[in-house]
C-alpha cells in the first residue's frame, strides 16, 4: 500500500516535471494510411520530437566539455550519440523488401533501399576527423539499434553529396559540413531493431499510436522498414523524426480474398488511449479515388483533400478506424501491363552474364512522362564490382546515344579499401525507355575475405536515381505536360528512386572437405606420373668421374656422387 | 644394459648394410632403379593389359549391387519434408478448372500466342506481373518459333536479389518431346503460382516459367535472362525480372495420373546438379506425397508386375528369377541412360538448360499410369520442395555434383566410378610412353665388360639401347593436319554441305592426302608411325582422363571406342591388310554419319539451338584421333 502510494506521488511528480520541461520539447505523431493500388495497405508511422531552440554540436568544441543533457521527450540515448560525436543531420534507415515503384508509387519516406543506409553531416573539425566521429557514430548506432552498422566501414562508405542533400540547415560553424553515407544491403531488419526503436519514444508502445506498432504484424508486411531522421531547423531547433513504414496486404490476410481492412485487422490492435504528452497525435487515412464505393468508420474528425483525419485524444472509446468496400467482392488486381505507372521513372537495375570474372551492369530506365527529364543516377559500388567505364553505353530503342550520359564524378575503387562512387546525370527522352550497359570485372578476393557463408556471393547496395529537371525543351511542343506538373508540384526538393539491390557471385573456392581430397588425390597421382614417366623414358646409367682412388674402401665414400645420366 | 644397446646397434648398422647395400650408396640406388626400370619396361605389357582388363571390368561391374552407397542431406539448411503442407482439395479444383481451360485452348487449336496470352491473363489475375516473350531460333531445318510466359512473384519482405524458377514446358519430355503436351504439368504450375502467392514466408523471388515448345523456349528465355547473346535467336527481352537463380524445378505431368515421380537430371554438357537437391525432392515425394520415386520413368518390374522386364531374354531361367541378376539389370538400364544423355550432353529434359547458368534444376515426372496419385500428391510435393528451396541461405555446394545415380535412393561417390575409365586412359598412356620409347630407341645386344668396371660386374654379354631420330615433328604434322581435317569436316556437317555417304567417303579418304605430308623415312630415324602412334595414344589418354572429370559418361565413351582400338593400331607390310585396317578404323571414325543419322541429326540440332559441344567434340576431337589410328596402319613402318 504504501509502496503505491509512493509510486503515485513520483508519477505525479514526474509528469509535472514532463510539462515544466516539454515546453523545450514537443513530441507529434502522426500516422499515415494510403489504400494502395494493388489492394496492398501502406502504412507509415512518424514520430517527431523537436528540441526548442537546441543547436548541433559545434566539433570543433569538442575537447571542451559539453553542456548537460535534460531531456524529458527526446530519446536520450540518441541525443548522447549525437553530442558526442557532434552530428548535425543524421539519416538512418532500415528496410526490408524491395519497394514496388510500380504499383505503390512514391513512398512518404524517401528512403526505402532495401537493407540498412546511414548518411550523415558533420561539420569538420582539426580536433576529430570526420571519419573518426563517423566510426565513432556507426559502431554507436549499431549498439543502440542492435543491427550490424559497425560494418558500415570505410570499404562502405562514399560522400555522394550531389544526391545525399541536407534535408535541414546546417549551422555556420569553423569548418564546413561533410557528408558520409553508406549502405549495407545484406541487413536484415527484424524485431531486435524495432524493441531498441520503441524506447526512444515517449510512450513507448503503450499508448498513442505507437501502441499499433505489432511486431508480429509489422514483420510479416509486404515490406517494412524503419528510419531515424535528424536535422537541425535553425528556426525552430534540433528534430527527431522516428518513421515507421509498412506496406500490408489485406488481401492475402483474408479469407475471401477482400481488400477490406481495419486497425484491428491489420495490426491486432486499435489505439485503446492517447499517449500523454504528445503535442498532436493523428490518423490520416488517404481516401480511395476508384470507382467502386467504399465506407470509412468511425466518421473522421476531418476531411481535406480526400484526407480523412482522426484526432487521438484522451477519449475513452478505443480508435479502429476501418475502410471497407461493400459491394466490391474478392479483390480484381489491376493488369500491371495496361495501368500506367505512378513514378515520373522506372527503373530496373540487373546483373547480367555468367562468367566469374565479367559481367555486364545492366539498367533499364523508362520515362514515363511526355516531356524529357533529366535524372541524377548515382552508383556507390563495393570493390566487389569494379567498372569498366570505358564501355559504358546508353541506348535509345536500339540506336546509341551516348550524348544522354554526362559524368559529373567518378571516383575509382582501391581493391580491398574503398568503393567506387559514379555520380552521372541522364537526359531521359519523352515517353521513352534508355538502357544503360557498362562491362563490370569481378575481382578476386583474398582467402580471408569470403564471408562465412561463401557460397552466397555479395549483397551489392542499390543505385539511386534522382529526377530533377522535367520538360525544358519537350513542353514547348507538349500540352499534356500538365498530369505531371501535377506530381511535380508537390515536390519541395526531388525523390530518389532506390533500384533493387544486386547479389554478385565472385570466384569462390569450396571450402569443403571433398574438394579437398580431390585435389589432394590428383597431386599424388601428378607425382605418381613424373615417376613412371621417368622410369619408362629415361635410361639410367652409372658413370664414374675423376681418377680412381687409392684407397677404393676409404675413397669410395669421397668420390663425386654418380650422376644419373637421362636420355 | 651397454650390451643391449650394442646389440641394437649392430642390428641397426646390418639392417641399413642390408637396405643400402654394401657400397657406395648412390651406386645402389641408381642400380636398384636401373632394376626397377627394366622390371616395368618388361613388365609393361602385363601391366597395360592388367589396366585394361581392370578399367573395363571395372566399368561393367558399375551396376553391381556390391557398389553404392545411401543417399544422405550434406545442406542441413534443406530441411527436406519438414514442413507441413497446406495444398488441398481447394486447390487441386483450381488445378482442375485451369486444365479444362488448357484442354479447350488444345481442342481449338490455339496458337502459341494465346496458349501465353491465357497463362499471363491467369497470373495477372493473380495480382502476379507476367509478360509474354516470343522469340524464334534460326535453324538449318526452319526457324523455330514460339511465345513463352513468364511471371515473377515478388516474395513480402524479399529484396528480389534471389529466385527460385518453377517452370513448365507446353511438350512433355515424354519421348524426348515428341509432341505429348504437359497440359496438366502446365495446370499445376498456374494453379500454384495462386496458392503459393497467399503465404509471407518466401525468402526468394518465384519465377513462373510456362515455355513454350520443349527445349527451345526455356533456352530463349534463360538465355535472354541471362543476357547471354545467342546468334541465331531473336527474341523480345524481358520486361520482368528478378535476382540470381540458384535453384529451379520442372514439372512434367503429361498422363491422366501418374504412379511413380520420375526425377530427371542431366544438363547440357554432362552437366549434373548438386546432388541435395535430388534427394530432398526424393525424401519429400516419399515422405510428404507419398509417392514412390524412381530414377527416370523406368519402373522396376519387381515393385510393378505391369513394367516391361529388363533381364534379356535369352537369360537362362534360373539366372532371370536371381535377385542379383535382376538388380544388375535394373541398374545397368539406369546408367545406360545416364551415358546416354551425359555422353551426348544432352538434356534430359528442360531442367537440363539451367545448369549452364549455376541453377541447379531437375525435371520431375509424373510417369502416367492410371493412379493413384493426381494433382493432389503433386501439389504437395512441389510446395514441399519449393520450401525446402526457399531455406537454402547460400547456393548449394559441398562438391556433390560428381555422382552416379543407381536407384532413387542409392548412388555411387566419384572415387567408386571415375577409375575406371582413368585406368583404361593410363594403359593408353603406359602403351604411348612404351611406344614413344621405342621409337627412339632400339635394342641390340653388346658386351657389357668395357663398359661398367667394377669387382662385382660379371662379364657377360646384355642387351644395350642404342639411341635413333623420331621424327616428331613429323607426326606432329600429321596430327594437326587430321585436327584441321577434322575441323574442316564438322564445318560440312554442320552446313549439312552434302548427303552423309558422300561426306564419309571424302572424309576418309582425306587423312590419305596428309599421309604424304611427312618425308620419307630417312635412315637410322624411326618410322613415322612409331611417334604418331605414341603421339596419338598419349593424346587420346590425356582426352579421356581430362574429360572424366568434366563428363564422366562422355569419358567412359571414349575409353570404351577407343581404348583398345587405338591401342591395337600397328602398321602392316602388306597393302591389302594396310587397306583393310585403314578402312576398318575409317568406319570406326566416321560410320556414325552413315549408320545413325537420326542421333547425328539430334546433336547438330542441341548445337544449333542449344550450344551442346558433343557434336563439335566428336568432329574435333574424337575422328581426328581415330584417323591418326586409321593412319598408323597406313604409313611405312
Amino acid at each position: 500500500m504504501r509502496w503505491n502510494i509512493c509510486s503515485k506521488t513520483s508519477l505525479l511528480l514526474a509528469f509535472h516535471v514532463a510539462t515544466a520541461f516539454a515546453l523545450h520539447e514537443q513530441f507529434d505523431e502522426d500516422l499515415h494510411l494510403r489504400p494502395l493500388r494493388d489492394g496492398k495497405l501502406l502504412s507509415r508511422f512518424s514520430f517527431t520530437t523537436l528540441l526548442k531552440g537546441a543547436t548541433p554540436r559545434d566539433p570543433q568544441l569538442l575537447s571542451v566539455d559539453d553542456e548537460a543533457q535534460h531531456y524529458t521527450l527526446f530519446p536520450l540515448a540518441l541525443g548522447q550519440v549525437l553530442r558526442e560525436h557532434a552530428v548535425t543531420e543524421l539519416h538512418l534507415s532500415l528496410n526490408a523488401g524491395r519497394w514496388n515503384y510500380e504499383a505503390w508509387g512514391y513512398p512518404d519516406e524517401p528512403g526505402v533501399g532495401t537493407g540498412a543506409e546511414l548518411w550523415a553531416w558533420m561539420g569538420d573539425s582539426t580536433q576529430t576527423s570526420v571519419d573518426q566521429r563517423w566510426q565513432g557514430l556507426r559502431n554507436a548506432l549499431a549498439g543502440l539499434f542492435c543491427a550490424s552498422l559497425g560494418h558500415l566501414d570505410e570499404q562502405r562508405t562514399t560522400s555522394p553529396s550531389l544526391t545525399f542533400q541536407p534535408e535541414g540547415s546546417l549551422p555556420n560553424f569553423t569548418y564546413p559540413h561533410r557528408l558520409r553515407h553508406a549502405t549495407l544491403p545484406s541487413e536484415h531488419v527484424c524485431t531486435e531493431n524495432l524493441t531498441p526503436f520503441l524506447k526512444l519514444l515517449p510512450c513507448k508502445s503503450l499508448s498513442g499510436i505507437a501502441s499499433l506498432l505489432n511486431p508480429h504484424r509489422m514483420f510479416d508486411a509486404d515490406w517494412h522498414g524503419l528510419g531515424v531522421h535528424v536535422r537541425y531547423r535553425e528556426d525552430a531547433g534540433v528534430e527527431v523524426r522516428l518513421t515507421f513504414q509498412a506496406v500490408f496486404d489485406p488481401v492475402r490476410s483474408s479469407n475471401d480474398r477482400r481488400r477490406d481492412w481495419s486497425l484491428r485487422s491489420t495490426f491486432d490492435r486499435s489505439i485503446e488511449r492517447a499517449c500523454p504528452v504528445a503535442h498532436s497525435s493523428k490518423v490520416r487515412v488517404e481516401l480511395p479515388h476508384g470507382p467502386s464505393p467504399y465506407s470509412i468508420t468511425p466518421e473522421p474528425t476531418g476531411i481535406s483533400d480526400s484526407v480523412a483525419t482522426y484526432a487521438v485524444d484522451a477519449s475513452d472509446e478505443a480508435l479502429d478506424v476501418a475502410l471497407r468496400w461493400p459491394t466490391e467482392g474478392s479483390f480484381e488486381y489491376p493488369n500491371t501491363s495496361k495501368v500506367p505507372p505512378l513514378t515520373d521513372v522506372s527503373v530496373r537495375r540487373t546483373l547480367k552474364g555468367t562468367s566469374q570474372a565479367e559481367a555486364q551492369l545492366t539498367l533499364v530506365i523508362t520515362n514515363n512522362l511526355p516531356v524529357q527529364v533529366s535524372t541524377g543516377y548515382l552508383e556507390t559500388m563495393p570493390w566487389h564490382l569494379q567498372f569498366y567505364l570505358h564501355t559504358l553505353k546508353a541506348s535509345v530503342n536500339g540506336a546509341a546515344r551516348d550524348d544522354l550520359v554526362s559524368i559529373l564524378s567518378y571516383m575509382p575503387p582501391v581493391p580491398h579499401s574503398r568503393p567506387a562512387l559514379l555520380q552521372a546525370v541522364l537526359t531521359l527522352p519523352p515517353s521513352s525507355t534508355l538502357h544503360l550497359t557498362m562491362d563490370v570485372l569481378k575481382p578476386f578476393l583474398r582467402y580471408t575475405e569470403h564471408q562465412p557463408d561463401a557460397q552466397r556471393g555479395w549483397d551489392l547496395p542499390p543505385a539511386v536515381l534522382v529526377p530533377f529537371a522535367f520538360g525544358e525543351t519537350a513542353s514547348q511542343n507538349h500540352t499534356v505536360s500538365q498530369p505531371a506538373g501535377t506530381i511535380q508540384g508537390s515536390l519541395v526538393r526531388p525523390r530518389r528512386i532506390y533500384t533493387s539491390i544486386l547479389l554478385v557471385d565472385l570466384a569462390t573456392p569450396d571450402f569443403s572437405m571433398p574438394y579437398n581430397v580431390i585435389i589432394l588425390s590428383c597431386t599424388l597421382i601428378a607425382l605418381l606420373f613424373g615417376s613412371v614417366f621417368n622410369c619408362l623414358t629415361r635410361k639410367i646409367a652409372i658413370a664414374r668421374v675423376g681418377p680412381t682412388p687409392t684407397s677404393a674402401a676409404r675413397q669410395e665414400d669421397h668420390t663425386p656422387a654418380p650422376e644419373p645420366q637421362a636420355q | 644394459m651397454p650390451t643391449i644397446l650394442q646389440k641394437l646397434a649392430g642390428v641397426a648398422t646390418a639392417l641399413r648394410q642390408r637396405l643400402r647395400g654394401g657400397d657406395d650408396p648412390n651406386a645402389t640406388r641408381i642400380r636398384r632403379r636401373q632394376v626397377l626400370t627394366n622390371k616395368l619396361w618388361k613388365g609393361l605389357p602385363f601391366i597395360r593389359l592388367v589396366l585394361f582388363l581392370v578399367g573395363y571390368l571395372w566399368m561393367l561391374a558399375l551396376p553391381s549391387s556390391q557398389f553404392g552407397q545411401r543417399i544422405y542431406i550434406d545442406e542441413n539448411a534443406l530441411q527436406p519434408a519438414q514442413v507441413h503442407t497446406y495444398w488441398n482439395w481447394n486447390d487441386v479444383h483450381r488445378a482442375d478448372r485451369i486444365l479444362e481451360d488448357l484442354e479447350q485452348l488444345r481442342d481449338r487449336n490455339a496458337t502459341n500466342d494465346e496458349i501465353a496470352r491465357y497463362s499471363v491473363g491467369v497470373f495477372e489475375k493473380l495480382g502476379i506481373p507476367a509478360r509474354t516473350q516470343r522469340y524464334s531460333f534460326d535453324t538449318l531445318g526452319g526457324a523455330i518459333n514460339g511465345t513463352n510466359a513468364y511471371a515473377v512473384m515478388a516474395a513480402p519482405r524479399a529484396s528480389g536479389a534471389e529466385a527460385i524458377i518453377i517452370s513448365a514446358s507446353w511438350l512433355s519430355r515424354t519421348g524426348e518431346g515428341d509432341e505429348t503436351l504437359n497440359l496438366r504439368g502446365v495446370a499445376i504450375v498456374l494453379s500454384l503460382a495462386g496458392y503459393l502467392k497467399k503465404y509471407s514466408l518466401w525468402a526468394k523471388d518465384l519465377v513462373f516459367v510456362i515455355s513454350d515448345g520443349y527445349l527451345d523456349g526455356m533456352q530463349a528465355f534463360i538465355t535472354t535472362y541471362h543476357g547471354l547473346p545467342q546468334a541465331n535467336l531473336h527474341t523480345e527481352p524481358l520486361e520482368l525480372s528478378s535476382g540470381v537463380v540458384w535453384t529451379a524445378i520442372n514439372v512434367d505431368y503429361p498422363g491422366h495420373s501418374f504412379s511413380h515421380l520420375g526425377i530427371f537430371f542431366e544438363g547440357l554438357n554432362g552437366r549434373l546438379p548438386n546432388q541435395d537437391l535430388m534427394n530432398s525432392v526424393g525424401v519429400i515425394s516419399r515422405h510428404t506425397g507419398g509417392v514412390p520415386v524412381v530414377v527416370y520413368d523406368d519402373l522396376d518390374p519387381r515393385e510393378t508386375p505391369s513394367a516391361p522386364t529388363v533381364v534379356p531374354s535369352w537369360m537362362p531361367e534360373g539366372l532371370k528369377n536371381n535377385g542379383d541378376v535382376q538388380e544388375y539389370a535394373m541398374r545397368a538400364k539406369v546408367i545406360s541412360r545416364h551415358v546416354n544423355y551425359q555422353a551426348r550432353g544432352a538434356a534430359s529434359g528442360v531442367h537440363g538448360l539451367l545448369h549452364q547458368f549455376r541453377i541447379d534444376a531437375l525435371t520431375v515426372y509424373a510417369v502416367p499410369a492410371t493412379g493413384p496419385h493426381g494433382f493432389y500428391a503433386l501439389g504437395k510435393i512441389l510446395e514441399s520442395s519449393l520450401r525446402t528451396m526457399n531455406n537454402l541461405l547460400e547456393r548449394l555446394h559441398a562438391s556433390f555434383f560428381f555422382f552416379l545415380l543407381v536407384r532413387p535412393e542409392i548412388f555411387m561417390k566419384i572415387g567408386m566410378y571415375l577409375p575406371s575409365a582413368i585406368l583404361v586412359g593410363t594403359s593408353m598412356l603406359f602403351s604411348g610412353l612404351g611406344e614413344w620409347v621405342n621409337a627412339g630407341w632400339l635394342l641390340t645386344s653388346v658386351s657389357l665388360e668395357d663398359e661398367e668396371k667394377s669387382e662385382k660386374a660379371r662379364p657377360r654379354s646384355v642387351e644395350k639401347w642404342v639411341s635413333r631420330d623420331r621424327p616428331v615433328l613429323d607426326a606432329v604434322t600429321v596430327m594437326i593436319a587430321t585436327h584441321a581435317i577434322g575441323y574442316v569436316f564438322w564445318e560440312a556437317v554442320s552446313r549439312r554441305l552434302a548427303h552423309p555417304a558422300i561426306l564419309f567417303l571424302i572424309f576418309a579418304a582425306a587423312p590419305l592426302l596428309v599421309a604424304r605430308l611427312p618425308q620419307p623415312t630417312r635412315p637410322g630415324s624411326a618410322p613415322v608411325s612409331a611417334v604418331l602412334k605414341a603421339l596419338n595414344l598419349c593424346f587420346t589418354s590425356a582426352v579421356i582422363s581430362i574429360t572424366a572429370v568434366l563428363n564422366f559418361s562422355l569419358a567412359a565413351a571414349l575409353a570404351v571406342f577407343m581404348g583398345i582400338p587405338l591401342t591395337l593400331a600397328s602398321p602392316s607390310p602388306r597393302l591389302p591388310s594396310r587397306i583393310g585396317k585403314y578402312a576398318l578404323y575409317s568406319i570406326l571414325a566416321l560410320g556414325w554419319l552413315v549408320f545413325c543419322p537420326e542421333d547425328t541429326g539430334k546433336a547438330l540440332w542441341n548445337w544449333e539451338v542449344l550450344r551442346v559441344w558433343f557434336a563439335p567434340f566428336v568432329c574435333v576431337v574424337y575422328v581426328p584421333l581415330v584417323l591418326q589410328s586409321a593412319l598408323v596402319c597406313w604409313l611405312p613402318s
